[in-house]
């Protein structure tokens, strides 16, 4: 029988790394819902971000926390990159195109990541990574309830920017509507670009705050970019703050379920339920045939 | 015989002599390869073989009907295990095993399309990816099929090679596969060029247009998968054969099978019959080649190889989404105007 105490830890833990699912399945719903464009290479992009903040730590001895703005702008300046080079070339194009190609990013940085770093795990060891509160039973690992913390800002930052500034509003409207944004003055690429700069950014911070807690190495994008996609449909397609809700319940269904059963089990009952989630959910998935 | 005539059509003209100098070659160079003593350059090409019918099963769903899959490492994997099971279980020749794994990964395919095809676009890729990985995590759990370890071929004495398929080097298995290569030909060629062929072209094209013309997709979409996924476990069992050892790693890889495959049919051309072939031609040498030659002498750079490989399919899906066949098209390099969809 399992304790109360377990139930108790296991949720705990599962909404702080949840909230870092979140990230990286929110950078995945804004480009998912401006350009109608599904990012293959989300987790990969986030892998850059744990990256980042591991040579930062490492050559320069930055702390991880210090290397969210530049593991973001890096990310984010791939990403404005990858926008013109790539996607911008296949948002037209017939849906096998825009796979393929998101798919070739995919294999580029990942193994182009791994022929340049090895196929090694790494980890960074912060000297506060052993700092653990008590409160009752339950304990908390400081680096984990920092990025709890930081991933709660970074979607609070990201949900004002996107109601209340004249950005936000733009980039809203350029997801409703191309056409329309674009009579009304908006320049629609340069919101593209934006809006997957923003999209792997988000992110990529997500692989920057799991850098401290969490072993790292080039492959890691495939598990990461799986979660991003059970969170994205589950959430609800295209809508980020659905996304973060559901990033934070994938998280606890994912450490309450690893107390009862298997971890390979445990897989395939998040596989099973992403086909069941596409499979069942009525209109709004199968429903919007996209071109 | 319809049939026939199809083939005797497709065989008409200048493509008879193509084929037929095609068809010289290789079977000539396997012999040549054995003269010279290439052991690469067979392995090569038998490689090149097992794409050749994986891709081209393939694309009967992804270039004649629409439905992208990114699993067929299930059928893949499926087919390769059957042929392992009854040789090493039940002392099955594969020449009886390679057909029953074929026939196993078919029947799994038309479960798989139950749900599967209720899915469009995106979201059936999606869904397939989802399919290859829970085939991957059962078999690596599953202690009938050696779990995680994976089966191994048994070792035969030297009387019952040919029942066993135990060769040394690819040189005997390029045969085998240029042998099931030639089957899928005359069984996909009369396929395409028949009333069903133009079914799933009209279901690509516009479901609901073909819907309302009388055609039911589902059940055309369930026919292309059965013989998309029969060729596919025909695929596996060679490799079965010629590798002699199955692991769930390996064989449900989603970037070495699935992704590889996808990557042959549409560097070939998906809109082409001819076009999976060629691009299993051009992109497995290359592949053999990066990862052979640089990745084994400079093991420090292991992931060079995938990486080439997605820069060819960015190249591709950028500048020429229809592929070698189809751009050779465009260019009017094919002659005649040939309609080759």
């Amino acid at each position: 029988m399992v304790g109360l105490d377990y139930v108790a830890n296991a949720v705990v833990s599962g909404i702080l790394i949840g909230s870092v699912y979140s990230l990286v399945g929110m950078g995945l719903a804004l480009i998912w819902g401006i350009m109608d464009v599904i990012n293959f290479a989300q987790g990969d992009f986030m892998m850059i971000g744990s990256f980042v903040t591991y040579w930062a730590f490492t050559l320069a001895g930055v702390d991880p926390l210090l290397s969210i703005p530049l593991s973001f702008l890096v990310t984010f300046a791939l990403g404005v990159l990858t926008q013109r080079v790539v996607i911008e070339r296949v948002l037209d194009a017939p849906m096998v195109s825009q796979i393929t190609a998101t798919f070739a990013l995919l294999l580029m940085i990942r193994y182009g990541a791994e022929a340049a770093f090895g196929p090694y795990t790494r980890r960074i060891s912060v000297p506060y990574a052993d700092v653990i509160f008590r409160i009752g039973s339950v304990s908390l690992q400081l680096p984990r309830l920092v990025a709890f913390i930081v991933s709660l800002g970074v979607a609070l930052a990201f949900y004002v920017f996107l109601k209340t500034t004249y950005t936000g509003v733009a980039l809203r409207a350029v997801s409703q509507n191309r056409m329309a944004a674009y009579l009304m003055g908006i320049n629609v690429r340069k919101m593209y670009w934006l809006a997957f700069g923003l999209g792997v950014g988000i992110s990529a911070v997500g692989g920057t705050l799991v850098a401290t807690f969490l072993p790292i190495y080039p492959e890691m994008g495939g598990f990461y970019a799986l979660i991003a996609f059970i969170v994205v449909v589950f959430g609800g397609f295209g809508s980020v703050f659905g996304a973060y809700i559901s990033g934070i319940i994938i998280g606890v269904t994912e450490s309450v379920s690893a107390l009862f059963i298997s971890p390979s089990l445990k897989d395939v009952v998040a596989f099973l339920l992403f086909i069941l989630i596409i499979l069942v959910k009525p209109a709004g998935l199968f429903g919007t045939e996209q071109r | 015989m319809g049939a026939l005539r199809f083939i005797r059509e497709g065989l008409s003209g200048r493509r008879g002599l193509y084929f037929a100098i095609i068809s010289v070659l290789m079977i000539a160079a396997p012999l040549i390869f054995w003269k010279l003593d290439m052991p690469f350059a067979a392995n090569a090409m038998l490689l090149c073989l097992m794409f050749s019918i994986m891709a081209m099963a393939w694309n009967l769903l992804e270039g004649y009907t629409g439905q992208l899959s990114f699993g067929h490492a299930v059928f893949f994997g499926v087919g390769a295990y059957t042929t392992m099971i009854l040789m090493l279980y039940y002392g099955i020749t594969p020449w009886v095993g390679i057909f029953a794994g074929g026939l196993v990964a078919a029947l799994v395919g038309l479960a798989l399309g139950v749900p599967l095809f209720r899915l469009k676009s995106h979201w059936f890729a999606l869904a397939t990816i989802a399919v290859g990985e829970i085939f991957k995590l059962i078999f690596i759990s599953w202690d009938y099929v050696g779990g995680s370890a994976g089966l191994q071929s048994p070792i035969v004495p030297e009387s019952q090679k040919l029942y066993y398929l135990q060769y040394a080097g690819s040189y005997v298995y390029v045969y085998l596969a240029l042998g099931f290569l030639g089957l899928e030909l005359l069984v996909m060629y009369p396929l395409v060029r028949s009333r069903i062929g133009y079914y799933l072209q009209a279901i690509r094209e516009d479901e609901d247009a073909a819907m309302s013309l009388g055609i039911n997709p589902f059940k055309y979409k369930m026919v292309a998968m059965f013989f998309s996924a029969l060729f596919t476990g025909i695929g596996g069992g060679i490799y079965t054969v010629r590798f002699r050892f199955v692991d769930p790693f390996a064989v449900f890889d989603l970037i070495s099978v699935s992704v590889y495959i996808t990557i042959a049919g549409i560097l070939g051309g998906i809109y082409s019959f001819v076009g999976p072939i060629v691009g299993s031609f051009v992109f497995v040498p290359i592949s053999e080649y990066v990862r052979v030659y640089v990745v084994s002498r400079f093991p420090r750079f292991y992931g060079l190889h995938v990486f080439v490989l997605g820069a060819i399919l960015l190249i591709i899906s950028l500048l020429a989404p229809e592929g070698i066949m189809g751009w050779l098209e465009k260019k009017g390099l094919l002659g005649g105007g040939e309609e080759e969809r």
